[in-house]
């Protein structure tokens, strides 16, 4: 048509723009607060490891996103793992790799559940994952009692140990950042996702069976919820019903997701923006500490700064929400 | 044709009489309730249910609001014990600050109210999510004000609006004030949506924005309308709480999603569209009576949560379902 | 001759409630040839398009693809079969790049790792041949609608298609792109590849096809050799129907008064758009898909305000930036699409007639109070003939004349001056369509107007006092009643300068 080839067009991609901008708050305040331990290597693996529960509740939340879902029950997933994990082990070492096989189908189950109930019964992803995130929760509530237990210490390896000053939680993170950016971006399944996700009706006529790629996603949203479980487990010793609600993990992904450029509507995005938007909430969380800020307070610049996240990117979206 | 009003008489239709889901549920779980423990079934008893479920009721009532709407408050519960915390601080015993602090606590009402409306219409963050955030804020704000404890007191007058009971009543044995503020507050939220064009236009909204928008509705108003109406209600049920359990720091904890709970099992529709306020009503006391009954079971409380889980989801599974089948 | 014909459709028939929207079509297209349909809106090209692609199945007729049977039950065997179609509304991944659009759903892959080189490899050869200079890196979002539109076909031609079905693919083109595109047809049509080519655009059907059928009320009219057919022939083949006598008659009196004064109205879609809408006059627009017509009237009705310009209601100069205000200065609206911008389908029929009027009064307003109460709108209801067992009953069940009749009592109700109604009698029956242009009438002639946007050429013409003709954003005509159906089509084909030569042809 027109002579010109239409080209890519280059761009500072939101990741990096949300990274620099969380380094410099986290600079600035430590230089400000004379704080300046914590620009030092093991400050700076200390900011690291405040992303790790977060981000990889959120690396989940980022696949069921881009489908064009959500998962508001992974708080309560991460709370059953985390006491289902301390319950099994007993703190018996040889009972880690059981425990660890038992959260993770405990997660299979419930992906399952979510992603049947909105792909095959058509239900509201927020009603579904919030009836599904209050049965557990309840359940888990009322049998909390018989549930009592505590990790084996060699299971905290997880959480405090590590090589060469990296802490293997880290070495988590990264490695399961590093897979899912790569079934996001080169896979048969990421692909699937992003048309899903981008345009559900063509999606179906190209051929995709859209409800079975909805269900995975669901599934892989609560294995990551479980991931984010057991390193919870690993750090607090022993799981208690509430560690995920009080985290405000539901939430905070969805948020982190969001920020990170990955649109709720689905078909755009990705992990590399997710976990910008969780060193932005390390880095604001760190540096309120630095500040002296109390706890109540942080929640609630928390609660303002996902809505003003999300309106970031929700404003500009034409018709009506409800 | 139409230009030319006639006026031949209306015709005359068949006046059906509506049989509330809620209200079949209800009755159903009284009677139970009754067959376990036959004491229910006197006047002083069942005035103390009321009582006891009146916060509920009253949140139900402003929930439903925002439901037909087409929408979720998820902050009423942080609002209930914002509302409690601040009364204790603000009153400090002083029974004379009582009545100006409780305009105190209808302004902050509001104010959140009003912050979840506006951010909803014109930022057009869903409410799930929006609510969500100002629970978060407003649950933040009330333990960094209370310093994370009850303190301050409450004095008599205060607390009496929840728990005084007027004994040797005649016909009913006794009466609780707060069956009275119950009754009023119903009788208000019932006026709103049946005494006014209001409730119409929330169902309109709550159906089809675009269609309400087209036809002039003021679609943004009409949503922030009902989640002040929903804050209020919070403030309501909190000034309640306040009176008969006294000042704790999660005294509105969980009451968000046992409101929305109860509407739905009174037969409003999530997403909204179709609801009366005989849902919220009804519903509410199916809800209470429902744990009042896993109570005299000996169920854990705590499943309280699951009970939730399950009814909204099995609702709007109905919902999909009946659409389902008729197309 | 003996080619077996990729593509041979016979006796197809399919009928929804209420409309026989195909009757015993037979339709055939040669390999490497281009076979235009034309027809009207509703003549049944897109029902019949949709039973070849596999979204509709039909009541009766055998579809052969190089003389073997075939039946569709699901869009995805028709693709499997060589059959790909290209519709009006692309079904694209904005936010993905041109290559993961073209290989969506058939992505190179190996033990489920994607190829990516070989995916930009196999779609920059793609696009080469198709001969559209696009970066197969290029995001969707980042293209024209035209480039889009070639993104679309390359996708097609991935999939080793034998029969590719255009649907109007030049609506969304000016006339360079459209060009290209016509050359492209071209190109396939030597590599062998069917094409059937649906347009509205006479000159490109004259120009690019081979062979052209003319479909009409569901029925084949001809099918003809390009050489046989003159596009006087193919629009008198087209139109050549009786007006129905279900239109009423044309006012008594002349137009009085200017209500309405709409001067150099502007906007994304619009373009220095200038007319009066007088007292007692019925106003059609017509325009093709893309012509701003449905702009025009969301900018009416405040759903898509005018950005610049003038409106002035009697005279004095009035802000449309909302509905709510239209309404209040007593503009109605009457949307193309019912369900969805029309009606609160859960709400029952009173609720929907009473909308307007319940959202304009003060809050407090008590709901039986006069004009709101049921006995008033039951009236107005029945007068309008709203057949419903129960105004209380949910409007969703009711028929769609019924519906877009309960939306027009609505506007009664309200006391609107001016009404805007656009494709009214879309989708309803003959009876509900006469007792729609009746009320149209009567409300024009009792001194208020009526603005009303239709792609239903023989409607305008039947029901509008004058005509405003729209191409690309602007008024390209304003023609008054009497004028013919051709004279509208060269006007909304932007053939203006040059009407006669081609009529007269």
């Amino acid at each position: 048509m027109t002579a010109d080839i239409v080209k890519p067009k280059p761009g500072v991609p939101v990741a990096v723009l949300l990274a620099g901008l969380s380094i410099g708050f986290f600079v600035v305040v430590a230089l400000a607060t004379g704080e300046t331990a914590q620009l030092s290597g093991q400050g700076v693996t200390g900011l690291l490891q405040r992303m790790v529960a977060l981000g990889l509740v959120a690396i989940g939340q980022t696949f069921v996103i881009l489908v064009g879902s959500i998962d508001l029950s992974v708080a309560a997933l991460i709370s059953a793992v985390a006491v289902l994990a301390s319950h099994v082990m007993q703190g018996d070492p040889a009972m880690m790799l059981p425990a660890i096989l038992v959260c993770l189908g405990l997660c299979v189950a419930v992906g399952f559940v979510n992603g049947a109930l909105v792909a095959y019964g058509g239900i509201n992803p927020l009603i579904a994952t919030l009836g599904t995130g209050l049965i557990i929760q309840g359940v888990l509530a009322a049998s909390f009692g018989a549930l009592q237990g505590s990790v084996a210490r060699e299971f905290q390896i997880i959480a405090y140990g590590g090589v060469l000053g990296v802490p293997y939680s880290l070495l988590l993170l990264a490695t399961l950042s590093l897979c899912a950016a790569f079934v996001l971006d080169r896979t048969l399944f990421g692909a699937r996702i992003y048309a899903v996700g981008g345009n559900p009706d063509g999606a179906r006529l190209a051929g995709i069976r859209t409800e079975r790629v909805i269900l995975s996603a669901h599934m892989v949203a609560s294995l990551f919820a479980g991931a984010a479980g057991l390193y919870l487990a690993a750090r607090l010793q022993s799981g208690t019903p509430w560690i995920g609600r009080d985290g405000i993990y539901d939430l905070e992904s969805i948020a982190v997701t969001v920020i990170g450029g990955t649109i709720l509507a689905g078909g755009k995005g990705g992990v590399a923006g997710t976990l910008a938007g969780v060193l932005l909430f390390a880095s604001l969380d760190a540096g309120f500490n630095m500040l002296g800020i109390d706890a109540f307070l942080k929640q609630v610049l928390r609660g303002t700064i996902v809505i003003a996240a999300v309106a970031v990117h929700a404003v500009r979206a034409k018709g009506h929400v409800a | 044709m139409t230009t030319v009003p006639q006026t031949s008489p209306s015709r005359h239709r068949p006046a059906r009489i509506a049989v509330n889901a809620g209200l079949v549920i209800f009755i159903a779980l009284y009677a139970a309730i009754a067959f376990l423990q036959p004491n229910y079934l006197e006047p002083g008893l069942f005035m103390n249910f009321l009582r006891r479920a009146a916060p509920l009721v009253i949140l139900a009532c402003g929930q439903l609001y925002v439901i037909l709407t087409g929408g979720f408050d998820l902050s009423m519960g942080a609002v209930a014990t914002l509302v409690v915390l601040a009364a204790s601080i603000l009153i400090n015993g002083d029974p004379d600050a009582t009545w100006a602090v409780i305009g105190a606590l209808y302004t902050m009402g509001i104010a959140v109210g009003l912050v979840n409306g506006l951010v909803i219409t014109f930022l057009k963050v869903p409410s799930i999510i929006t609510t969500l955030g100002t629970m978060l804020l407003v649950n933040g704000l009330a333990l960094a004000w209370s310093g994370g404890a009850a303190r301050g007191d409450l004095p008599d007058n205060f607390r009496n609006l929840g728990r005084l009971v007027w004994r040797d009543v005649p016909l009913i044995g006794t009466l609780p004030l707060a069956a009275l503020v119950l009754a009023a507050f119903v009788a208000l939220a019932w006026f709103g949506l049946s005494g006014t064009v209001y409730g119409k236009r929330a169902l309109a909204v709550g159906d089809n924005p675009r269609a309400a928008e087209l036809a002039g509705t003021p679609v943004a108003a009409t949503r922030i309308l009902a989640f002040v109406v929903s804050a209020v209600s919070a403030v309501t049920a909190g000034i309640l709480l306040g009176g008969f359990s006294g000042v704790s720091v999660n005294a509105g904890e969980g009451l968000e999603l046992q409101a929305i709970a109860a509407c739905v099992i009174g037969g409003a529709q999530l997403l909204g569209g179709r609801g009366s306020i005989w849902s919220a009503v009804f519903g509410a006391l199916s809800l209470f009576a429902l744990f009042t009954l896993l109570n005299l079971l000996g169920l854990p409380q705590a499943l309280r949560d699951s009970i939730q889980g399950l009814i909204l989801i099995a609702a709007v599974g109905a919902t999909v379902w009946r659409t389902r089948r008729r197309t | 001759m003996t080619v077996v014909p990729a593509l041979s459709m016979t006796g197809i028939s399919k009928a929804f409630p209420g409309v026989r929207a195909l009757d015993g079509v037979d339709f055939e297209c040669l390999p490497g040839e281009v076979h235009a349909i034309c027809g009207e809106n509703g003549a049944g090209k897109s029902t019949l398009m949709k039973i070849l692609g596999g979204s509709y199945r039909p009541d009766a007729g055998a579809i052969h693809l190089a003389g073997k049977a075939m039946q569709f039950t699901h869009p995805r065997q028709a693709a499997e079969a060589g059959i790909a179609i290209i519709h009006q509304e692309l079904s694209l991944l904005p936010h993905r790049t041109v290559a993961d659009n073209i290989f969506m759903g058939h992505e190179i892959a190996r033990r489920g790792l994607l190829d990516k080189a070989a995916m930009r490899e196999r779609a920059a050869e793609l696009l080469r041949r198709i001969g559209a200079r696009i970066d197969p890196q290029a995001l969707v979002s980042s293209l024209s609608i035209a480039f889009q539109q070639l993104v679309e076909i390359a996708k097609a031609l991935l999939l080793d298609t034998r029969i590719l079905v255009m649907d109007e693919p030049t609506a969304a083109l000016d006339e360079r792109d459209s060009r290209t595109l016509l050359n492209l047809v071209d190109s396939l049509r030597g590599d062998g590849v069917s094409i059937v080519y649906i347009s509205h655009r006479m000159p490109e059907v004259t120009a690019i096809a081979d062979r052209i059928t003319i479909l009409k009320d569901g029925r084949k009219i001809w099918t003809r050799p390009r050489d046989a057919a003159p596009i006087s022939e193919i629009v008198r083949a087209m139109v050549g129907r009786d007006l129905k006598d279900f239109y009423p008659a044309a006012p008594a009196s002349m137009p009085r008064e200017v209500l309405l004064s709409i001067k150099g109205g502007t906007n994304g879609a619009l373009r220095d758009v200038t007319f009066d809408v007088r007292a007692g006059e019925i106003i059609g627009v017509a325009g093709l898909e893309d012509s701003g017509k449905g702009a025009l009237a969301q900018a009416l009705v405040g759903d898509a305000p005018f950005t610049s310009g003038t409106v002035a209601l009697r005279g004095q100069p009035i802000a449309l930036r909302t509905p709510r205000q239209a309404t209040a200065a007593g503009i109605g609206y009457l949307p193309g699409d019912r369900k969805r911008e029309g009606l609160a389908l859960r709400q029952s029929v009173r609720d929907n007639a009473l909308l307007t009027l319940r959202s304009m009064v003060g809050l407090l307003t008590r709901p039986q109070r006069g004009a709101l109460a049921d006995g008033v709108i039951d009236e107005r209801l029945r007068a309008m003939d709203v057949r419903a067992a129960d105004f209380g009953q949910e409007i969703g069940t009711l028929s769609g004349g019924n519906q877009q009749k309960a939306i027009i009592v609505r506007w009664l109700a309200q006391a609107s001056d001016i009404l805007v109604f656009v494709e009214p009698t879309r989708g309803i029956d003959i009876a509900a369509k006469a007792a729609i242009y009746e009320t149209m009438r009567v409300f024009a002639d009792s001194g208020r107007c009526i603005v009303v946007v239709s792609s239903d050429m023989p409607e305008l013409i039947g029901i509008a006092d004058r005509v405003l003709v729209m191409h690309q954003g602007r008024i390209s005509g304003d023609v008054p009643r009497g004028a013919s159906e051709e004279e509208i089509m060269h006007l909304a084909l932007g053939l203006a300068d040059a009407p006669s030569e081609e009529t007269g042809a």
